[in-house]
């Protein structure tokens, strides 16, 4: 009988007012894959937090290969071979990639750092993700997904028996995660047991051998093999009772109507050559690609933050010619959802009243630019009350939400603004089964209500289960347009071919 | 009762009750020591008289806050605004008002150079405005020499120690004239106070600048002006700076190159005490205020006691220190216990959740994960 690589024991962390852990139990054995699973808040990153000693648990043990331990910091647990990449991105923005993955043991050189080593062992964790970036790369110039990837390198630095991986996928893309699946089946077949968090099913159900599901704190199931269970089956006991499987409404679309955004044969000093799709009112066109392809960059030309070299863009069928997201709003009723939340979304520090209104304020200033508060406040509270949003009370900070009403809030400021064209830019990264069931039918009826939505996601299940339409970048250039049937085999085959056009899918894909 | 109790608590929290509290507290004890310190014409005046002066460069100063920036040339721009007017009223003879307004459009010129520059080169403001303040060292002094006799611009408009130099004893209906303890020159101040309360509180322009400070990139992709708000408050840190170059030049009788060369320092603490945060997106004009008369009020107290200017500033320092220190402590350890250790994902419980100034404190999770990094 091998001894288990990680073995955790009742292990219970209370916060004021909260049991973050209750008696949580685990056992990770060399060798293995091992899914962990659970809504937001249900206890994973705590529970990750604690075997890496950044958290101290209240009672229960941790035992390392059989061996009992007591982790003061992070850097105990590193010492005892675990590696950890955290869900929060933990890069100092300032340095370059090199000194981001070799920061928590620098080589040395007698009292100095030895920076050729850093460059060496950098490119070594790089390399094992394929990833072609130079380790002298200042972080600044990073994508969110090669931030990510960064990250996952970073915890590859180390030598380690036991991995902890929370969320490395979230806000990478389908080519991206195989090359990190396939270093994961490297460390696998080495012995190094994996524990791997992710909220995409798929991944899990491809790549884990076995799986421990937490439920506000408490095991609900205990390190079973991954082969008895169906998708459902996993939902049900993440979210405690059965949950409709996601399933695409009936919707159509009324193409006959004049495109309420179409863009013309546009090219872009972001690099975008002879970009050409229409979007409708009512429909949801999906803009899948991978990281790097341009999707963003493409959001960003529309609303005029990218210069266009030729091509035209068209607002319900005349050519128009957007200068700053404050047209795009006010004249063209076009509105963006960022990707990145917590940087471009939402005002962390500012009460909800203002992350919302921010939009409006403009349409309700009256004489001398006053703007009324109760005004202000009533419209807020219409979409408070509109999305669901969970808050205390108006003047709470967006800060203070959790990652799933901050995304809802950066969603109401622009349906408080009547925009008729909605550009989504990654609407479920890092959020929950339950609340991302809950966007996509606010999604849906946006489209119902008459919204032209411009969805952009790398999550391959959320475009075929979303989309009406998906069109396929890869470079900077649209490669396809396919209609949506909402057949994951099929669609996904469709799209990998679009991508890689010459070769055959990828296996497992 | 509890519900008493929580709120006097609550009250109690807030950094501005506290600095009221500090303050009333300082009057009676200096008060009660030294009778004279409670001297009308010869102490509480010239202590309002400053500290409305003071609380104008505060203004100007948080106005840059605001967004994030700083004006280290608050001082410099206060005397070139005194200057313009100096030379108006000296050499063209104008009126008082006229010629303050010119003053004022001055300020706010040199003040929209500056906000221009910076968001133009994307130079950070602490740069910026310190080489602005060089140049205008440089120059200012030039202009008087070349423009006045005896390097100062004496002449007085009708009006000018009306407002600069007198009471409200001045002021009569009838018989009855009001207090000797009290200038003139709180007027203008409490005119400024009002209208930045009214930007910042009541207006979009002000929403928009506080967002602007907030975060400024989804600031700019929420459809905010970000670059026109950024000169704006440049702008408007100039004029107020002008504003209190002219306080200065009327409480003293005339307009000098030494005008604003004590500003700078004084400008940060008020708004400091007062809770404005150096990063942007909150601000308190109230606060400001009541930092300003603080430390007012304890440099004059000393004074009385006879402490000399030197062992004064040392003082002062230490108190600014100890009571900024305190702030910050009760700032993080109100932090820890709250949001540091809150599971992810989950919402935070908000003890009071209609006191957005309490709420402030709690730092959002990406600042905290900064600061772990930074311990690391």
């Amino acid at each position: 009988m091998t001894v288990p690589a990680l073995e955790i024991k009742n292990l219970t962390k209370t916060f004021p007012g909260v049991k973050a852990l209750d008696r949580a139990t685990l056992t990770l054995m060399p060798g293995t894959v091992h899914a962990l699973m659970g809504e937001n808040g249900a206890g994973k990153s705590t529970l990750i937090k604690v075997v890496t000693g950044i958290l101290h648990g209240d009672s229960g043990t941790i035992n390392v290969f059989g061996e009992n331990v007591h982790f003061d910091g992070p850097t105990d647990a590193m010492d005892a071979g675990i590696g950890v990449v955290h869900q929060e991105r933990n890069v100092v923005r300032g340095f370059t990639v090199g000194e981001n993955i070799c920061l928590s043991k620098m080589p040395r050189k007698g009292p100095l750092v030895d920076w050729p080593e850093v460059k060496i062992q950098a490119k070594r964790c790089l390399d094992m993700l394929d990833l072609a970036i130079d380790p002298d790369t200042p972080m600044t110039e990073l994508s969110a997904a090669q931030t990510q990837l960064v990250e996952i390198a970073r915890g590859l630095y180390t030598e380690t028996r036991v991995l902890l991986l929370d969320e490395p996928t979230a806000s990478i893309s389908v080519d991206e995660a195989m090359r990190l699946f396939r270093v994961i089946e490297r460390l696998k077949a080495e012995g190094t047991a994996i524990l791997f968090v992710s909220h995409k099913l798929e991944e899990v159900f491809e790549h884990c051998d076995s799986i421990t599901v937490l439920r506000d704190g408490k095991t609900v199931v205990e390190s079973q093999p991954l082969a008895g269970f169906t998708r459902d089956e996993v939902i049900d006991k993440m979210v405690g009772r059965a949950l409709a499987h996601l399933e695409a409404p009936q919707r159509s679309v009324d193409m006959t109507t004049v495109p309420a955004l179409a863009l013309n044969a546009l090219s872009t000093t972001a690099g975008h050559r002879n970009v050409s799709f229409e979007l409708r009112r009512g429909e949801i066109l999906g803009l899948y690609g991978l990281v790097g392809a341009g999707r963003t960059e493409l959001a960003r030309s529309i609303l005029g933050l990218e210069g266009v070299v030729a091509g035209t863009v068209k607002v319900k069928g005349e050519d128009v010619r957007i200068r700053s997201v404050r047209e795009a709003l006010q004249k063209y009723r076009i509105g963006y959802v960022t990707e990145n939340r917590k940087e471009e979304g939402v005002f962390l520090l500012q009460p909800i009243t203002t992350n919302i209104a921010v939009t409006v304020w403009s349409k309700l200033a009256k004489f001398m630019g006053y703007v009324p508060a109760k005004d202000e406040q009533s419209l807020v509270a219409e979409q408070v009350a509109q999305l669901d949003i969970k808050i205390s009370s108006q003047d709470q900070m967006a800060g203070q939400l959790s990652g799933g009403n901050q995304q809802k809030v950066s969603l109401a400021k622009w349906l408080a603004a009547n925009t008729e064209v909605l550009i989504i830019d990654e609407p479920t990264v890092g959020i929950d089964v339950r609340t991302k069931r809950s966007f996509y039918d606010l999604i849906w009826k946006l489209a119902d209500e008459g919204m032209a939505i411009l969805l952009i996601s790398s999550d391959l299940s959320e475009m075929i289960t979303l989309a009406d339409r998906i069109a396929v970048m890869e470079r900077f250039v649209v490669r396809g347009e396919i209609e949506n049937t909402h057949h994951y085999e099929e669609m996904s085959q469709a799209v990998i071919r679009l991508i890689h056009p010459t070769s055959t899918p990828a296996a497992g894909e | 009762m509890t519900t008493v109790m929580a709120r006097v608590k609550k009250t109690a929290a807030n950094p501005r009750v506290f600095l009221l509290f500090l303050i009333v507290l300082l009057v009676v004890l200096f008060g009660s020591l030294k009778p004279a310190f409670l001297n009308g014409p010869f102490v509480l005046a010239p202590l309002m008289s400053s500290i409305a002066i003071f609380t104008v460069v505060g203004l100007a100063q948080m106005v840059a806050l605001s967004v994030g920036h700083m004006n280290l040339a608050v001082g410099q721009m206060a005397s070139l605004g005194a200057m313009v007017m100096g030379l108006c009223y000296d050499v063209f003879r104008m009126p008082l008002i006229l010629g303050l307004l010119v003053g004022l459009v001055a300020g706010a010129a040199v003040g929209a150079l500056t906000g221009w520059i910076i968001v133009k080169t994307g130079v950070n403001s602490f740069i910026v405005t310190l080489a602005m303040s060089f140049a205008l060292i440089g120059l200012v002094p030039a202009m008087y020499s070349w423009l006045s006799e005896g390097a100062a611009f004496t002449s007085k408009p009708a009006g000018l120690d009306l407002i600069g130099r007198q009471t409200f004893a001045s002021i009569c209906m009838g018989n009855t004239c009001g207090t000797d303890a009290v200038p003139l020159i709180i007027l203008p101040a409490i005119l400024i106070m009002g209208l930045v309360w009214y930007l910042y509180s009541r207006t979009r322009l002000g929403r928009e600048i506080l967002v602007t400070g907030s975060n400024v990139k989804a600031a700019e992709l929420s459809g905010v002006p970000t670059g026109r708000r950024l000169m704006f408050v440049h702008t408007l840190s100039g004029t107020l700076a002008a504003a209190a170059g002219f306080m200065v030049a009327a409480s003293v009788g005339s307009f000098t190159p030494a005008i604003g060369s004590e500003f700078m320092l004084p400008s940060f603490v008020g708004p400091i005490l007062g809770g404005t945060l150096l990063a942007g997106g909150f601000v308190s004009v109230i606060g400001t205020f009541l930092g300003i008369t603080l430390t007012l009020v304890i440099r004059k107290g000393l004074d009385l006691f006879g402490v000399g200017l030197e062992t004064m500033n040392v003082l002062l320092g230490v108190i600014l220190l100890v009571a900024l220190s305190t702030e910050r402590f009760r700032l993080a350890s109100g932090g820890r216990r709250r949001g540091g250790e809150r599971p992810s994902g989950e919402p935070a419980q908000t003890d009071d959740p209609d006191q957005p100034d309490e709420a402030l404190k709690d730092p959002p999770e990406s600042v905290q994960t900064e600061d772990k990094e930074l311990a690391r």
